[in-house]
């Protein structure tokens, strides 16, 4: 019988570049930055690494497929490198492999790396994702500004929100990030705004306008994972344990058939409910210290704090209003910034919650350390919200 | 006695004003009639889209039995989509007409789609011949002002008629009023007096001789008379060298819609069709590289037909903005940004093996839970559970549905921004993300009503290549009404 992940796997060390339009450099130096940075933490030789997971979304306009650009890049002791892919919730999934091996038993020390270079395209937001040859024939071309402004509509509608309450509502959350990013020296967006520039901002897809949508940036994040046991042999005497690794991908069903609504996430529901059973979590309210939220969108943000129970439904936009999940509220969101504006290179986005986390739960966040965290958790959300990756992983103190 | 058992049109609902016409143009040609408006495609509009709308329209008409009973389709335009493929193969394939027939597309002439008629009328067996045009001109012509883009789709045989064919002729003359070469864009047009005198004037009452003639007929048994021309006064000059002058001239739709080309007579013929009484007779010819004339009587099934031309013509929105002709239709290069640069994968493989899901949207009823999707699949959707029985086929494109979640999304490319899709709930079980078209999409929003049209889903100028599936308007829109009204 399966027991979970829970405590099984700990996080030796991370890393994790500046993100941005880092026109100076290519997804390799960026892959370097990160990886150096949790090597020089981790007390370990690069010979000692037996397995290697690499996460980057788009390969056309990053290294290429399979697992040589990673090898290549960081001169890997000629390991297995698995390259994944799983959109917004890659980086995520690169961990969950890493973590696995180790907790298999088949490794004692493995590598995860998650790396996206979004600004060799030329125009703004994401290029499309391939979709194979049949579902482009039928279709919309798509953005994801426009999938996500579809829940912002339904989510007002469902729960009665105004059009106007929900802008300021969504405005709260994006001038939050932009507070808490001021603090954060690799943040991609280091500027405080107001909440009336947030709702005046020119729309993208109604309602959500160019403060709603977090940017696309280039960047790399990485985490060195081992058992417990040897991290505190090599010297990491509280080191930060694994608690939960939740994956769920939409089966179709709320693109296909009438029962949703549009105004949740369903596979965030799930893999949630999933996250705080593997972790032991009876009340994620009071357990849980602060979370990293997939805030591709203002909207995502304060939909997924109710689909993972931390705010009852229907309640996250006022709260939000209310500074709930300010950097001083009852629940911190997005400490670093968040997608909206540390940034979101895609295959990245993952490990650099995690970063934050394994930041924050070890003392190591600096000016913006939340006191002494003892548990957190981590949100990625890749796709559209009718049809998604969504992953939940928790970490904490032993 | 054989005859047409029912028609259908379509106009797109964009009609550019000729004032704005002459607002862009009147500095290189300026004319002193700028009245009404002519249609204007949409870009994910054309002839065989419009095609597609006119011959559902028209088999809204007739019992559902009859789509499974027509054994040839006639495609005619003068401005075909694909030099190859066959173009009369996609309307088939979007209409679900059996396999077990005959398509053929013909063109050359605006005269095409009356020729088709008068073949189908001569010919047994139930056939529908579907007429659409899209007819090109050198920008600031009195030609690009006076045509318009339309369709229009009539049924032969297959039922009780409305209207019983008693009589046709057609000729043949090497007058070239009108070229284009294969290679060309564009058409240059002569003359309008010698088109007129010599062509028009010597031509189509020789061809009307004929036809009444051969019914048995003299002029005084024609009460009214369709002929398309853009030359203003000819249709009139031609009634009277004909001994016409008695018939009740029909409405050429100039001011309202503009000369939709080879769907021409047909529009104007359903648009006599709501005028028409049991028992008179209609005289309906069109003239191009000689000249058809087809003498049609109706009958007691007439009266209460309603083909639908009223409702088009009060759908029409109102368009300004010149420059959407020369864009849409491909005539002027235009910024479409970086993302508007990706290529349309063409996987015609692909394309074949869904052709019915694509062109026929046709989905998958799950005899286990009952519930409908699409595309189909061999384990059927659902939130849990596992069903694998197969599925039965489930044509969708006459259910309509309700919208569940929109956007108007500036970001992504568009050929008219914002892009508009959404989910929608179709009637009868199954949902799908959709785009929205026409050009007021973004006004959509969760329940509103819409329906289903067959329309350009991509097209790639590098390759000329373009593919169709179907989206969904406002169901409010007048022309989706009265398809409903037929079904």
């Amino acid at each position: 019988m399966a027991t979970g992940i829970k405590d099984r796997v700990a996080i030796l060390s991370m890393g994790c570049s500046r993100f941005g339009e880092r026109w100076d450099v290519g997804q390799e130096e960026l892959m370097a930055e990160a990886y150096l940075e949790a090597l020089g933490g981790s007390g370990i030789d690069p010979s000692m690494i037996e397995a290697a997971w690499y996460s980057s979304h788009y390969d056309d306009i990053g290294a290429g497929k399979a697992g040589l650009p990673m090898a290549q890049a960081l001169r890997l002791p000629a390991i297995g490198v698995t390259r994944v892919e799983n959109f917004c919730a890659g980086g995520t999934e690169a961990f969950r492999g890493a973590v696995y091996a180790v907790a298999s038993g088949a490794v004692d020390i493995a590598l995860a790396v998650g790396v996206e270079k979004l600004k060799d395209t030329g125009f703004a937001g994401l290029p499309p994702a391939s979709r194979g040859t049949f579902a482009p024939m039928y279709l919309p071309t798509h953005t994801n500004p426009g999938n996500f402004s579809q829940l912002a509509r339904a989510y007002g509608a469902h729960h009665g929100v105004s059009r106007d309450d929900l802008k300021r509502a969504m405005a709260h959350t994006s001038m939050k990030s932009h507070f808490n990013a001021v603090k954060n020296k690799n943040a991609h967006l280091r500027k405080a705004i107001t909440i009336e520039q947030a709702v005046n901002a020119p729309l993208v897809a109604d309602p959500l306008g160019l403060y709603d949508c977090c940017p696309v940036s280039d960047g790399a994040a990485c985490a060195i994972v081992t058992t417990p046991e040897i991290a505190r042999s090599l010297g990491k005497s509280a080191p930060v344990l694994v608690k939960a690794i939740q994956l769920v991908a939409s089966n179709g069903w709320e693109v296909q058939q009438s029962d949703w609504n549009g105004a949740y996430v369903h596979t965030a529901r799930i893999a949630a409910r999933r996250a705080y059973a593997e972790a032991g979590i009876t009340d994620p309210r009071s357990q849980l210290s602060f979370a990293e939220l997939h805030d591709c969108f203002s909207i995502t943000e304060i939909v997924t704090l109710e689909d993972i129970g931390l705010s009852d439904e229907g309640t996250a936009w006022k709260r939000m209003r209310d500074g709930a999940f300010d950097v001083d509220g009852e629940m911190p969101c997005q400490v670093d910034g968040g997608l909206k504006c540390f940034g979101h290179p895609v295959g990245a986005s993952g490990l650099r919650m995690l970063y934050e986390c394994w930041l924050q739960l070890t003392g190591q966040a600096g000016e913006r350390q939340l006191g002494a965290p003892s548990l957190a958790l981590t949100h990625n959300l890749g796709g559209a919200p009718a049809q998604n990756v969504c992953s939940i992983t928790i970490v904490g103190a032993a | 006695m054989t005859g047409i058992t029912a028609i259908g049109i379509h106009l797109p609902r964009l009609r550019l004003s000729r004032a704005g016409m002459a607002a862009a143009m009147d500095w290189l040609s300026p004319r002193s009639d700028a009245r009404g408006a002519r249609t204007l495609a949409f870009w994910d509009e054309d002839g065989i889209t419009m095609g597609v709308a006119a011959a559902r329209a028209c088999l809204a008409h007739a019992p559902e039995a009859t789509r499974g009973e027509i054994r040839a389709l006639s495609f005619a335009t003068t401005t075909p989509v694909f030099a190859e493929p066959q173009n009369a193969s996609l309307v088939h394939a979007a209409l679900r007409l059996p396999a077990e027939s005959i398509a053929q597309d013909s063109g050359g002439t605006l005269r095409c789609g009356l020729i088709a008629l008068h073949m189908a009328l001569e010919g047994t067996g139930p056939t529908l011949v579907v007429a659409a045009d899209s007819p090109v001109s050198p920008a600031g012509s009195i030609a690009e002002s006076r045509f318009g883009d339309g369709a229009a789709a009539v049924l032969v045989g297959g039922g009780p008629a409305l209207l019983a064919y008693r009589g046709g002729a057609s000729l043949t003359a090497p007058f070239i009023e009108r070229y284009r070469a294969a290679d060309r864009a564009l058409a240059t047009d002569w003359e309008e007096r010698w088109v007129r005198e010599e062509g028009f004037l010597s031509l189509v009452p020789r061809a009307i001789a004929d036809a009444l003639a051969g019914a048995g007929l003299v002029p005084q048994d024609i009460q009214h008379f369709v002929l398309p021309s853009v030359i203003p006064g000819c249709a009139k000059a031609v009634a009277q060298a004909a001994g016409l002058s008695k018939a009740r001239l029909a409405e050429n739709l100039d001011i309202e819609c503009g000369d939709t080309g080879a769907a021409h007579a047909l529009v104007m013929l359903a648009r006599a069709m709501e005028q028409m009484q049991p028992g008179e007779r209609v005289l309906v010819a069109q003239f191009g590289q000689g000249a058809t004339a087809l003498i049609l009587e109706a009958t007691d099934a007439l009266a209460g037909f309603d083909p639908g031309v009223a409702a088009a013509l009060a759908g029409g929105i109102a368009e300004a903005n010149y420059l959407k002709l020369p864009i849409f239709r491909g005539l002027l290069a235009w910024e479409r940004g970086l993302r508007g640069r990706l290529p349309v994968n063409e996987a015609l493989t692909t394309a074949y093996r869904n052709a019915e899901a694509l062109l026929g949207f046709v989905g998958g009823r799950s005899p286990q839970t009952g519930h409908v999707q699409f595309p189909a699949s061999h384990i059927a959707v659902a939130e849990s559970g596992f069903h694998a029985q197969a599925q039965e086929p489930w044509p969708l494109a006459d259910r309509g549905g309700t919208v569940a979640t929109a956007t108007a999304d500036r970001l992504a490319f568009s050929r008219s921004p914002p892009n508009c899709y959404g989910l929608v709930d179709i009637a009868g079980g199954g949902r799908l993300m959709m785009d929205f078209t026409d050009p007021e999409a973004a006004r959509l929003a969760p329940g509103d009503k819409v329906h289903f049209v067959f329309r350009i889903k991509d097209l790639d100028e590098r390759t000329g290549y373009r593919r169709y599936f179907w989206k969904a308007v406002a169901a409010a829109a007048p022309i989706a009404a009265a398809q409903e009204k037929g079904a």
